[in-house]
């Protein structure tokens, strides 16, 4: 058995939300990532012709660059290994690491609707420190909540009501929905319905062409129709 | 000469802290100058910097939420980018400042903007009305929890094998704005409850919100005191409840001085001083309870984190009631928060 030597390097890159906010003044779009990490598995392989490839990119919105760098290298050994199975003979895609990290179990058969799900035991929450003796002693009005789901390092922070209660419901979905998107990569909910929004559109778009098409070709045939006639016959 | 620095505040990339506040001076328009173009972002820094110079606490969560009310929106995060970066008009300006003067004075955010959310409502807050506070939405997921309980067990002997529908009968004491009980009726909708104040302002605020929810026909809300005695042709106008919850006034008096002004200058103290132990209410309401609630039911209290103990002792020394903790459970900091108390069986019929 050859011996191979691998190693994982991350690359932290300045999205294209982060270009285009240093050119100043130029429009960006909410989907713009900040920062994008890129992994890349690094192979030295005794035999020719087997070469490292780049594994797919993952785009981290701003919450999650000032929160999850913490969590990032912890994960990433974890990470690094998993992928390294992966990369040898098995589907490109993220499945689930499975590696001492007790991630959402996987369906034989994953329905493309149905988001992963969260074992609360994976989450840990985070409330605004100091809260004081709290309950009636004390009138916070920060509600927000930090939420971090601990095998994939991924940190959702929620402030969107008023209500804590309603924030830490709101925190779950979107986490869910997160987590979906790291694990299953493509095949995870968020891209499918992205992917037939885009489709749709395209559709869309190529009606509309079709349509103006015919519209174009039936004024052409009245004008045609229409031409011949001759001006009324001057009166002899 | 102060536009051009106004600019990167409009046109700034997102996510970049812009430093140093916008002092109240720069705000004077310059002669010659009509228009004053004010984004929601500067107006909130500018404020977060005066509430701090004051020693206003919780500066920018203050002036996020004042800002964000005038502007209709629940919370700043919640106000889409592009919202946050229009210019704010002369008027919304001119109230979002007479709010913040307000707050200026020490009055709780919940009072400035007149109300406040509770379990995915929206409540009306007046005061001297107690603030519902997060804690107490824990409570009243218990009590949800605790009734999906009861149609979840297998039941036994005796009963048909037909279900029947469930109809939770609920008593709210010291409902303050009527948090609770609304919370509960919104969820449960086959439910009523029964809503209990000593304060006349805590029963026409907890009336407004339930018209405001067209919740008014499932809910009968009395104004009684309940330290004066058991009144039951009121209490009991649906006969004996299900369930008993109550965030009971349950503050140690020692301890009332050491809260903070936005509570001891504008909320009702009544709401919150529970007596030398912090007890009285609580004992009162369990000296009532068996005569209140059904043989089945369930009593859910707010407490401080030092009641657990001082209720299980205190029941053990009133064995006539009948009364034992079932569960303790804790808020969301990890602290003891909530009881669970049960008849125990073999007492009484």
């Amino acid at each position: 058995m050859q011996k191979r030597q691998t190693s994982c390097e991350w690359w932290l890159i300045p999205g294209q939300g982060m270009r285009g906010g240093a050119q100043g003044g130029e429009k960006r779009s909410r989907n713009d990532p900040l920062w994008r990490v890129e992994f890349k598995l690094i192979v030295e392989a005794s035999q020719e012709g087997e070469a490292y490839r780049p594994v797919k990119s993952h785009d981290v919105d701003s919450f999650m660059n000032t929160l999850a760098f913490t969590y990032l290298p912890v994960s990433l050994s974890r990470f690094s290994t998993g992928l390294w199975r992966l990369w040898l003979g098995k589907k490109p895609a993220f499945l689930f690491p499975g590696i001492g990290a007790s991630g959402p179990q996987v369906a034989g058969k994953t329905d493309s609707h149905i988001l992963l799900p969260l074992n609360e035991s994976d989450l840990e929450e985070q409330f605004v420190k100091g809260h004081g003796p709290g309950g009636q002693a004390t009138n916070k009005t920060s509600n927000c909540v930090v939420l971090k789901h601990i095998p994939s390092g991924i940190v959702v922070k929620c402030h969107q009501t008023r209500s804590v209660d309603q924030n830490r419901k709101l925190a779950r979905e979107i986490l869910q929905g997160k987590v979906d998107l790291f694990y299953r990569g493509e095949d995870s909910h968020i891209h499918k319905v992205k992917k037939e929004a885009e489709r749709k559109k395209r559709e869309r778009k190529k009606k509309a062409k079709e349509t103006l098409e015919k519209k174009r070709l039936l004024k052409e045939l009245m004008s045609k129709e229409l031409r011949p006639t001759a001006p009324f016959p001057p009166e002899e | 000469m102060w536009l051009w620095r106004m600019k990167p505040w409009i046109l700034g990339p997102r996510g970049v802290k812009w430093k140093g506040g916008l002092y109240w001076a720069s705000l004077r328009p310059v002669s010659g100058c009509r228009a004053l173009l004010v984004t929601a972002t500067a107006l909130v820094n500018h404020w977060t910097q005066l509430f701090e110079e004051r020693g206003v606490p919780e500066a920018r969560e203050s002036s996020e939420y004042i800002v964000a009310h005038v502007l209709g929106a629940k919370t700043f995060q919640s106000l889409p980018a592009s919202q946050r970066s229009t210019p704010i008009t002369k008027l919304q300006q001119e109230q979002i400042g007479e709010l913040c003067a307000r707050r200026l004075q020490r009055m709780p955010v919940q009072y400035v903007i007149g109300e406040w959310d509770f379990q995915g409502l929206t409540l009306k807050m007046a005061p001297p009305v107690f603030i519902p506070r997060p804690e107490t939405e824990e409570l009243v997921n218990l009590v949800l929890h605790e009734e999906s309980q009861r149609w979840q067990e297998p039941r036994g002997k005796g009963t048909l094998g037909h279900q029947p529908r469930s109809y939770p009968l609920i008593l709210d004491v010291c409902c303050g704005s009527g948090a609770i009980a609304l919370s509960l009726l919104s969820r449960l909708t086959q439910s009523r409850v029964v809503a209990v104040d000593k304060g006349e302002e805590a029963v026409r605020l907890t009336r407004e919100n339930a018209q405001r929810l067209h919740l008014e026909n499932r809910i009968q809300i009395v104004h009684h005191d309940v330290t004066a005695g058991v009144n039951r042709e009121q209490l009991l106008v649906w006969g004996p409840v299900d369930f008993l919850v109550s965030n009971p006034p349950y503050i140690f008096h020692r301890d009332m001085e050491q809260l903070a002004p936005e509570i001891l200058s504008y909320e009702d103290t009544d709401s919150l001083d529970g007596g030398e132990d912090g007890m009285r209410v609580i004992t009162e309401i369990l000296s009532q309870a068996p005569v209140l609630l059904k043989d089945s039911g369930s009593i859910f209290l707010e407490v401080d984190p030092r009641h657990p103990e001082l209720v299980g002792k205190w029941l053990q020394s009133c064995p006539d009631l009948g009364l034992s903790i079932s569960a303790t459970h804790v808020d969301f900091c990890g602290k003891p928060r909530f009881l669970h108390i049960r008849k125990s069986r073999g007492s009484g019929s």
